[in-house]
């Protein structure tokens, strides 16, 4: 139940985009046509559902204040928390570059969908912000930040793959010369945003 | 230029170079700020409790008006004994200080799981909380010659946690003033939580210590007695979210107070 | 979307503000605008845009991780291993963030409990990895520090607009720094008092923050016809 709650919240009403804007760069610019849209997206909900669950390990038991006392007692005040930024992004940076490596090795038919994006996903904001909102909201156990990564990362697929929908078909409509490309998606974006809101007064 | 910038062992000179310069100069930002960021966290909890006896504080004056108004500082522990007591400066630091006892931590750790256990099941609970290793902190206010208790509150609301202070005049029954806060709550719904027109209902209300629950939030419209207030409409989940927690933590702090009154008649 | 990349300077001696050196100044501000034109770095942007006083400190957290990232970059240029640049980037933009960061936590409490997890976004700000891959790589330190000035007021002044917008039109007011919230309208005005003016709710919820940047995108484009996109 917990699970369900959290991933459902991931994907509707803490959505990446709608609610707090994360990955705007790679969505605006990669939500040309439903195609590739649906690549990075899914290459997004793989690499959270990756790096999340790591960082959440790196988190409890590395930086947090007491989390090295595993290795012996005289460490439970040690706390590494100013340093977590950095290993977050490093983790992010080298475990996309991993990624990489073992799906072209092992998968080369997923390498082909998902290989272009993969390094793109390194400086996307959603990825980074996936690590640092579950080190802010503190998850009890590595179940419950795992499918939060998942959530987080269904929820920025599903949007990019609606706005690039959107976006395919709006080149027959007739809009203002200075709203095309980029204003208009703004706005459409926002209109999106309005309506992702009505769900959330739903209670699980 | 000599040196051959692409070459192994230059990248690898230069990363470790960096990882020292780097990793010096944030561990001594990251120390020399951190009795200043401590104190701060420390100034945001005394403008919490202050504002639950009706001190609105600021953080220039917090610390001298929290050593004005708090008079002692106790922490007991699950089945109410007391734990330690004291009435000096608050020493952030001193981890048997009971103003460093963090709730929000111990709630995560230890209650959280043991309400989900105890499924509603009031003996359970209390059985749970006495044998978990758990230490309360209640602060003892004096203002305008009457005697206050705060007693720092932590529960879950719809999405995350929700928090508070509630007091207590020194009938020890009525409560005297109440704030709740959160950070992820729906927004003209749970979130109201933290407002004044939800909190004022508090105000002069008793706890029923006849039980069997000592305190409730009705659902938002419904009739009130002098043991319960309107919910939030719209925001059920975290309005039983702030019953669950006035119940659960007054009812250790309860046991502490009959405690009090007995040695104190026995007297 | 124009990437735009100014070549390397080459000239022997130039004074620190010749014509082309005022240009890496007011590019960004209007024609090369990083959030309106390049599109970048609106990720940590729009989610602290709901109180002016935020924006500013968000607007100058950039700012100072543009210029010290821009300039320390532009320094170690030459010495850089091509191999692991990137990551030496990213690690001189992480340590600039954790050290905004703590200096907010010990100063600014307030702000930095509202600004949470974003100041550390502040790292994946592309804006910032950008610029420091187009120009501060390839560039002296001067022109790099007047490229991020550029480009970190680029950013500031679309964060303030919408930040203003959305304050006086959901709030009825301005938090300025120092001074907390100023009111414009008297309380008598409002339907709760008797009125007839009611704040609009909406405009404090995030999706009104992408349609303002959006209208700021149709009235810079309707004024600067060449920014104007094909289909």
């Amino acid at each position: 139940m917990e699970y369900f709650n959290i991933f459902v919240k991931g994907i509707f009403i803490e959505n990446m985009i709608f609610a707090y804007f994360l990955g705007m760069c790679s969505y605006l610019a990669v939500s040309k046509t439903v195609k590739t849209a649906n690549g990075l997206g899914l290459a997004v909900i793989f690499v959270l559902g990756i790096t999340v669950p790591i960082n959440y390990l790196l988190e409890n038991y590395v930086l947090k204040e007491g989390a090295l006392s595993w290795l012996s007692p005289e460490y439970a005040n040690v706390d590494l928390g100013f340093l977590s930024y950095i290993m977050f992004i490093a983790v992010i940076a080298s475990m996309v570059q991993l990624v990489e490596m073992i799906v072209e090795k092992f998968a080369p038919a997923l390498y082909g969908a998902l290989g272009i994006f993969l390094p793109l996903i390194a400086v996307n904001c959603s990825i980074l912000g996936g690590a640092l909102f579950m080190q802010d909201r503190q998850y009890p156990s590595i179940g419950e930040a795992t499918v939060f990564g998942l959530g987080s990362g269904v929820g920025w697929w599903i949007a990019i793959v609606a706005i690039a929908a959107i976006r395919e078909k709006i080149r027959y409509s007739h809009v203002p010369a200075p709203l095309r490309g980029l204003g208009i998606t703004f706005i459409i974006t926002g209109l999106m945003g309005i309506a992702f809101m009505s769900f959330m007064g739903i209670e699980i | 230029m000599a040196i051959n910038k692409n070459s192994t062992v230059y990248t690898f000179g230069f990363s470790i170079a960096m990882v020292i310069v780097v990793g010096i100069s944030l561990a001594y930002t990251s120390l020399s700020l951190k009795d200043r960021q401590d104190a701060n966290a420390a100034d945001k909890k005394m403008m919490n409790i202050l504002s639950a006896i009706g001190v609105e504080a600021n953080r220039a004056n917090a610390g001298d008006l929290f050593a004005d108004y708090v008079v002692e500082r106790v922490s007991i522990d699950g089945s109410g004994r007391q734990v330690n007591a004291t009435v000096d400066p608050v020493n952030a630091k001193d981890k048997q200080d009971p103003f460093s006892i963090e709730v929000m931590k111990d709630y995560r750790a230890k209650i959280k799981s043991a309400v989900k256990a105890a499924d509603g099941d009031a003996a359970t609970l209390q059985a749970a909380l006495e044998s978990a290793d758990l230490q309360f902190p209640l602060y003892r206010c004096s203002k305008d010659d009457q005697d206050l208790f705060v007693v720092p509150l932590v529960g879950s609301g719809l999405w995350g946690p929700i928090w508070g202070f509630v007091a207590l005049e020194d009938d020890m029954t009525t409560i005297y003033g109440a704030n709740f806060d959160h950070k992820t709550e729906t927004p003209g719904l749970g979130a109201e939580i933290r407002e004044g027109f939800f909190t004022d209902k508090f105000r002069g209300k008793k706890l029923n210590t006849a039980g069997p629950l000592l305190f409730s939030i009705l659902k938002g419209g419904a009739q009130t007695n002098e043991n319960s207030v309107d919910g939030i409409t719209g925001g059920t989940i975290t309005s039983k979210g702030v019953d669950e927690m006035i119940n659960r933590t007054l009812a250790v702090y309860l046991r502490y107070f009959e405690s009090q009154t007995q040695t104190r008649a026995q007297k | 979307m124009s990437t735009e990349t100014t070549p390397a300077v080459t000239q022997k001696k130039e004074s620190l503000f010749s014509k082309k050196n005022k240009k890496l100044l007011s590019d960004p501000l209007n024609d090369s605008n990083p959030i309106t034109v390049q599109v970048l770095g609106i990720c940590s942007a729009l989610a602290i845009t709901v109180q002016l006083q935020q924006a500013v400190i968000m607007s100058l957290s950039v700012l100072f991780v543009m210029i010290g990232g821009n300039v320390i970059i532009s320094l170690m240029r030459n010495l850089v291993p091509d191999r692991i640049r990137i990551i030496v980037q990213l690690v001189v933009v992480a340590s600039l963030v954790i050290i905004v960061d703590e200096v907010l936590q010990a100063f600014q409490p307030d702000i930095s409990e509202k600004l949470s997890v974003f100041v550390g976004l502040i790292i994946t700000n592309c804006i910032i990895m950008g610029r420091l891959e187009a120009f501060a790589l390839a560039n002296k330190p001067g022109p790099s520090f007047l490229d991020a000035i550029g480009n970190g007021m680029g950013y500031a002044w679309i964060l303030l607009v919408v930040s203003i917008v959305r304050e006086i039109f959901g709030s009825g007011a301005i938090s300025l720094p120092g001074m907390g919230q100023v009111k414009f309208l008297p309380t008598s005005w409002f339907i709760s008092e008797g009125g007839l003016y009611e704040n609009n709710n909406l405009m404090i919820l995030p999706p009104m923050a992408l349609i303002t940047v959006g209208i700021i995108i149709w009235i810079q484009r309707s004024r600067n016809q060449a920014l104007i996109e094909e289909n």
